[in-house]
């Protein structure tokens, strides 16, 4: 059987400037991976690549995802088929309450997969009982999405999204970044409560701690240059927590 | 209680009132005087329509007004803050497609001390429409405690839509608190971006930040069934635009 998202010798250039050369990494249903790496190695750009944003281009190599060409597809379709980024950055939407967002949401899935909306009760339903368990209240629903909230709510919001669209594939961008010590055990909390054999993670992040105690990863893949330089698993997390990236960046230019 | 006009002409609150209008259906000029003290608040929801609209404050008087006008049209405006401490709020949200064109030209006179103005314009323009918004705030030089604010915002749908903005301040006065703007923009792409990540599609995605977008002015409506009417309304004239 081949893997759920199977990336092989992936190019990608931001204007002129490659990122990354010749990325390969394949993941199985079920499995969380993590993508440490030194800034600016394509992390990020690896996870908005997956998410369709046009300002990477694509130059060669593939992406499938449950055996489609996922670069074949719309941010809105690559969404629909299972594939959920939790923005390092979320992004504002004055006007725009957290209900409607993933009523809009939900609604736009089953639309495309010929199912009928959600009636009031069941979507209400729905919402209710994810904001409970991520401790989001009814006001924080109601309010505009991410204005005015701090970081650690927005990445609490992130996750509550997570919670409700129910994705396959969930890439999480530095979703410990620039969090407290309570916030970032909150974040853990989600991706726990998540896990499922029938479904898969992609956590970039720079924090040891947080990877080893709350994330508990398969497999971890170091990025240096636009590459995958090293695989392993937990023992990777000692070995960049003594000595750093120093070695796989020789690596990585020899 | 809430009343509801049809092509009224002249309007007088009585003194100390207070009363909520709603109209549809106008004729070519109204004029409404808000008695001392009375509070009125007035809602307006017209498509294609050439109309103006006078409006005399008098002493401590509030009057606020939400317009929603859709398609074509010159609509004018005059705030008469005539009394001291008259109170006018007048906002107006516009919705353009296709080849619609409107005008909308509004006064704002301070005439008495401690006169307070806000105005909250909004549109959003699409096909091959065209906007243009013209917005006074003229205060006399002997008037004193003044307190007047206009901020004008205007979204353009597609490539060939166009919103012009002309403000007009005659400030001779010196103990005044005076705020103005205008920005005419696009849709936000990584607001766009975002919610596609969601699984939402293109042309959802921006009637979505489009009515979040006029709603500011529409979600102020305090009753439920009238605001309701006028954001469905709002959506209407947005079909097949965004």
């Amino acid at each position: 059987m081949s893997a759920w998202l199977e990336i092989k010798d992936l190019t990608v250039k931001v204007g002129d400037k490659p990122i990354l050369n010749g990325l390969s990494l394949s993941v199985n249903a079920g499995e969380v991976h993590v993508i440490m790496g030194p800034n600016g190695s394509g992390k990020s750009t690896l996870s908005n690549v997956l998410c369709g944003d046009e300002h990477y281009k694509v130059t060669g190599g593939f992406i499938d995802f449950k055996e489609k060409n996922l670069l074949e597809m719309s941010v809105e379709e690559r969404a629909r088929a299972g594939i959920f980024l939790a923005f390092q950055h979320p992004i504002e939407l004055p006007g725009v309450s957290m209900a409607t967002f993933m009523k809009y949401a939900l609604n736009a899935r089953r639309k495309a997969a010929g199912e009928k909306e959600l009636d009031a009760v069941s979507f209400m339903k729905r919402i209710k009982v994810r904001a409970q368990a991520l401790g989001i209240s009814d006001e924080m629903l109601k309010r505009p999405v991410n204005v005015g909230f701090s970081g650690g709510e927005r990445k609490r919001l992130e996750t509550f999204q997570m919670a409700v669209l129910e994705p396959d594939f969930c890439i999480l961008d530095e979703m410990d970044s620039g969090l407290d010590v309570d916030a970032v055990k909150v974040a853990g909390n989600g991706v726990k409560i998540m896990r499922s054999p029938d479904r898969s993670f992609l956590v970039i992040s720079h924090n040891i701690k947080f990877l080893k105690e709350q994330i508990v990863p398969d497999k971890i893949h170091v990025l240096v240059h636009g590459r995958i330089v090293a695989n392993g698993g937990m023992e990777l997390l000692d070995e960049i927590d003594q000595n750093g990236y120093a070695a796989f960046q020789k690596e990585a230019v020899a | 209680m809430t009343r509801i006009l049809s092509k009224q002409r002249l309007l007088t609150i009585d003194p100390g009132c207070s009363e909520v209008f709603i109209e549809k259906q106008l004729s070519e000029k109204t004029e409404i005087v808000v008695g001392k003290g009375a509070h009125v608040r007035h809602y307006r929801l017209h498509e294609d329509l050439d109309h103006s609209l006078d409006v005399r404050l008098e002493e401590n008087a509030v009057y606020e007004l939400i317009t929603l006008h859709r398609g074509n049209g010159n609509l004018t405006f005059s705030f008469d803050l005539t009394g001291r401490g008259a109170t006018c709020r007048s906002d107006v949200v516009y919705v353009l497609t296709a080849d619609q064109q409107t005008i909308i030209r509004s006064d704002v006179r301070h005439n008495a001390d401690k006169t307070v103005s806000r105005q909250l314009v909004k549109g959003a323009v699409g096909g091959q429409g065209q906007a243009v918004f013209e917005g006074g705030i003229f205060i006399p030089y002997d008037k004193k405690e003044i307190d007047g604010a206009q901020q004008h915002r205007a979204l353009l749908l597609s490539s060939d839509a166009s919103v012009k903005a002309v403000p007009r301040l005659e400030i001779y006065a010196d103990d005044v608190k005076c705020a103005h703007g205008s920005a005419i923009g696009t849709l936000d792409p990584d607001q766009l971006f975002y919610l596609k990540t969601r699984g939402i599609d293109e042309s959802q995605a921006r009637n979505l930040l489009t009515t979040a977008f006029l709603n500011e002015v529409l979600d102020t409506i305090a009753d439920e069934k009238i605001r309701e009417e006028f954001k469905q309304s709002a959506i209407e004239g947005l079909k097949n635009n965004v």
